[in-house]
């Protein structure tokens, strides 16, 4: 019995090393050279004042499809430069999902807002503003990782608890704390892959919304540049958003970025 | 001892006074300041003969008024049915109504005048509105209408449920706002699930509606259950336009048509249908009421008289400031306190601006908005010595009433300038610093954005996630896999551990082939005896571990008995007996058997085994 105690626990433990590190691997990914360069080149415009230039390399380099979290900082130091706010706001919350924790990151886009006049604002209902403070220092990768542990110390522990009468006697602190934290991270994740497709900023200087998608409706109310919206809905030219108040209105496509 | 009696005297005044308060609340009257009104009204204006309708005499702002005799009416009989009354508090004022209702049986057919009734109470004459009632022949399906059905209905169902849309006054200016009231009018009708008004609007902004007020109204002298949708409004381009018209979509509750009865349900707006539409008595049908739409001028500003700070405030207003400190150091903040107050729209009120900001450095104010209230803070610095007087503030706005813009000034507000007792010409730097200093406070300077990054960072493809990887998901299943592997093949062991029965019925073939194989061997041996004994306890060990038997009392009849209920086949069963008998014989008897029926026997129980295994499976 102790023997095919001992081989479970290894193959639990060769299970989650070969779990674990492909994520990380999987995670951190490879850098070309061809990207580097372009990279290196963009700053070398940004640095000589060519912020044009140095915009359509970052944005070269993201059509090329690659991205980084430094990639959307520079980009958005450029846009700021270029006196274009919103699409500034638009390059930072792009880059707040590779570097939340970036505390160059956050002081930009802190300020950038606050040049803009507007506050951060966090949408949804109390329960989905706390679920999205709790988790935002992770990235998206980083959350999946998370969920992917706890789902394995999970598993692991009701396998050997199985085996090991002892470990029963956490079950009620694993089914509290462990369950609980599984279903909220998940639900942080759904929120965040939802928000990801989803989110958009307005790049023009002030935008209508209206009540339909037509150029003669009226008004219900204007969204300032760098705000950020939720969009819900297309029709043909226009987007139908919903504000971090809950509002909905339509506005026209080219007005938002995302 | 005089402390109690003091005791006693307060709470004998205290009950005194509890009693007084009770009787006041309870008995007492209520007091009706307002005039009394007399009005009649009818719950049908049509009606055929045979059937009948309600006649209410309604005096508002009285509850004790005794019931009126009616006179004799022409071309009806009447009866007496009772009173109604209602009263309500609203912001602390009492208002009532006593209601005598009467019944009315028309007598011939024509249109005929209710009223006015006169009635005199406590030396008061009071006179009611006259009404015209139509009295029409009965319709001729009603005679096939069963016994005990209400008249059939000759009203108008636009009659009975209709939508009003009414705005205030009719012109206002760009911005103003108004008030638009949207009623829906009821009259014996059961309508629930009615939706909020939706209005065209083009040209206006419109606020989003109250909660609805219900009351009851007459109109024309027949009285309606009325629902009221209240909104602001406030034109948004000069010129007339056209509001609404309005729609409220509801469902209206119908008897079922199954007694040929079309008539529309009777009760009350809300209280309707509950337990009958739930037992099937009644239908509801979807209604689209639509209302006349209004013509509505909204008039620009007039541009000639506009002061040059107006900043499109419209209303009536009361403005307020104040200033404090009022005696400060050169540089150091004063606070200027402006409260506007009044009636109108709030949105457009701005900033109320000082005639001249000379000498003084000035800060973005601070807003708050309450309902009738605009609360402005703003921080202004003196930065001259010079200063003397903080100057006029002043708001302008528009006066929709007087149709002039109105300017209201308050200040100057006089103020000392100290100035600190060092010599005359570092005064001016020093004072410099200190504004310098506030301001780099307030302002923050030195603020922009940090530089870019030298490195990439962690490059990776564009939207190659975790989540989305199709080989890392592939990863999650495993662990799960396995989790259940090894359940189950825990679940079996403890089975095994703790069910004897499917212990020993799972281990009886493999014990089976182990005595096979030994019988085998001694009939290749041709060891009659051996062959006999292992083939006897090998028959007897998976006949007890298959049916969880006793396998040495297993015996001929035990086999008949169980194996029979098992549905085991007669031919089976014989293979088991002439295995019995052969072992019998040649253990008990010592005779001896032949190889071939030494084979014979083990093929017998070699497929005795299989049929039993086969059989389970």
């Amino acid at each position: 019995m102790k023997k095919i105690e001992f081989v479970l626990s290894m193959l639990l433990t060769a299970v989650f090393v070969v779990i674990i590190c492909p994520c990380c691997s999987l995670a951190q990914g490879a850098a070309g050279n061809t990207p580097g360069a372009l990279f290196y080149q963009a700053n070398i415009y940004y640095q000589e004042g060519k912020y044009e230039e140095a915009i359509k390399g970052y944005q070269r380099l993201i059509d090329l499809g690659w991205e980084s979290g430094n990639i959307y900082y520079n980009l958005g130091n450029s846009y700021f430069k270029k006196k274009e706010l919103g699409l500034a706001v638009l390059s930072y919350e792009k880059a707040r999902g590779f570097i939340p924790n970036d505390s160059d990151l956050k002081s930009n886009y802190d300020y950038t807002l606050q040049v803009l006049n507007l506050e951060p604002r966090l949408f949804g209902g109390w329960f989905e503003k706390t679920i999205y403070t709790l988790f935002q220092g992770m990235t998206l990768d980083g959350l999946v990782i998370f969920l992917s542990f706890i789902y394995i110390v999970l598993i692991a522990f009701f396998t050997l608890s199985l085996f090991f009468n002892r470990l029963r006697s956490f079950s009620g602190l694993v089914i509290c704390v462990l369950i609980p934290l599984f279903v909220l991270s998940a639900y942080a994740l759904g929120k965040r892959i939802n928000y990801l497709s989803k989110f958009a900023v307005v790049v023009s200087n002030e935008v209508d919304a209206k009540f339909e998608p037509l150029e003669n409706a009226t008004i219900y109310f204007r969204l300032s540049e760098g705000s950020m919206v939720e969009v819900v809905e297309e029709s043909g030219d226009w987007y139908k958003v919903r504000r971090f108040d809950n509002k909905l209105a339509w506005v026209k496509r080219d007005a938002l970025g995302n | 001892m005089a402390s109690m009696k003091n005791k006693n005297i307060f709470l004998k005044f205290l009950s005194l006074s509890l009693g007084i308060v009770f009787y006041t609340l309870s008995f007492a009257p209520p007091c009706f300041a307002r005039e009394i009104s007399f009005e009649a009204t009818v719950d049908r204006r049509k009606v055929s003969l045979g059937g009948s309708f309600q006649l209410s005499l309604n005096f508002s702002n009285a509850q004790d008024m005794p019931a009126p005799e009616l006179p004799a009416i022409d071309g009806f009989q009447s009866r007496y049915l009772g009173p109604s009354t209602m009263m309500s508090i609203v912001n602390g004022k009492v208002s009532g109504s006593i209601t005598h209702n009467y019944l009315l049986l028309p007598a011939r057919i024509g249109t005929f005048k209710i009223g006015p009734f006169k009635f005199e109470h406590n030396g008061d004459k009071y006179t009611s509105n006259q009404l015209n009632v139509e009295v029409l022949q009965v319709q001729a399906q009603s005679n096939t209408q069963p016994e005990g059905d209400p008249q059939p209905e000759i009203d108008d169902l636009n009659d009975r449920v209709f939508v009003t849309m009414q705005v205030k006054k009719d012109k206002a200016y760009l911005n103003e706002t108004v008030m638009l009231s949207i009623k829906l009018y009821v009259n014996r009708l059961g309508i629930r699930d009615i939706q909020y008004p939706e209005f065209n609007h083009e040209g206006f902004s419109a606020a989003t509606f109250d909660k609805p007020s219900q009351y009851q109204e007459a109109r024309n002298g027949v009285n309606f259950d009325v629902i009221e949708f209240n909104t602001l409004i406030f034109g948004l381009r000069p010129g007339e336009l056209k509001l609404g018209p309005v729609h409220i979509k509801c469902n209206l509750i119908v008897r079922k048509q199954a007694r040929r009865r079309p008539a529309f349900s009777s009760q009350g707006v809300f209280d309707a249908d509950i337990f009958d539409s739930f037992f099937g008595g009644y239908e509801t049908y979807p209604l689209d009421l639509k209302s006349e739409d209004v013509t509505f001028t909204v008039l620009a500003l007039p541009q000639d008289s506009k002061p040059g700070n107006f900043s499109g405030a419209l209303g009536s207003f009361s403005f307020e400031a104040s200033a404090a400190p009022l005696e400060v150091k050169l540089g150091d903040p004063v606070t200027l306190k402006m409260i506007v107050s009044g009636e109108g729209n709030f949105n457009t009120v701005g900033v109320p601006r000082l005639k001249s900001g000379q000498g003084f450095k000035v800060y973005e104010p601070q807003i708050k908005q309450e309902a009738n209230t605009k609360r402005f803070e703003q921080i202004i610095m003196p930065i001259s010595a010079e200063v003397k007087e903080i100057p006029v503030l002043s708001f302008d706005y528009f006066d929709p009433v007087s149709g002039q813009y109105k300017t209201i000034n308050q200040g100057p507000f006089p103020i000392i300038i100290v100035i600190p007792e060092k010599e005359e010409e570092s005064k001016v730097v020093e004072n410099k610093q200190l504004v310098t200093a506030a301001l780099v406070k307030e302002e923050k300077l030195g603020r922009d954005i940090i530089y870019i990054k030298d490195n990439p960072g962690r490059i990776r493809k564009k939207n190659e996630y975790l989540y989305n990887n199709k080989i890392f998901l592939g990863f999650q299943v495993i662990p799960l896999l396995l989790y259940l592997i090894t359940a189950l093949v825990y679940a079996k062991k403890q089975r095994l551990k703790t069910d004897l029965r499917y212990a020993r019925r799972l281990l009886a073939p493999r014990k089976a082939r182990a005595g096979i194989l030994q019988a085998r061997k001694y009939l290749d041996k041709a060891e009659a005896r051996k062959f006999c004994d292992i083939l006897f306890l090998t028959m007897q060990e998976y006949l007890g571990d298959k049916f969880h038997l006793s396998s040495k009392g297993i015996t001929i009849s035990v086999i008949d008995e169980h194996l029979r209920k098992e549905g085991v086949t007669e031919e089976v069963l014989a293979k088991l007996r002439d295995i019995f008998k052969e072992c019998d014989i040649v253990r008990y008897a010592s005779s001896q058997i032949s190889r071939e029926n030494m084979r014979d026997s083990l093929k017998k129980l070699e497929e005795v085994i299989d049929y039993l295994q086969r059989k389970r499976e």
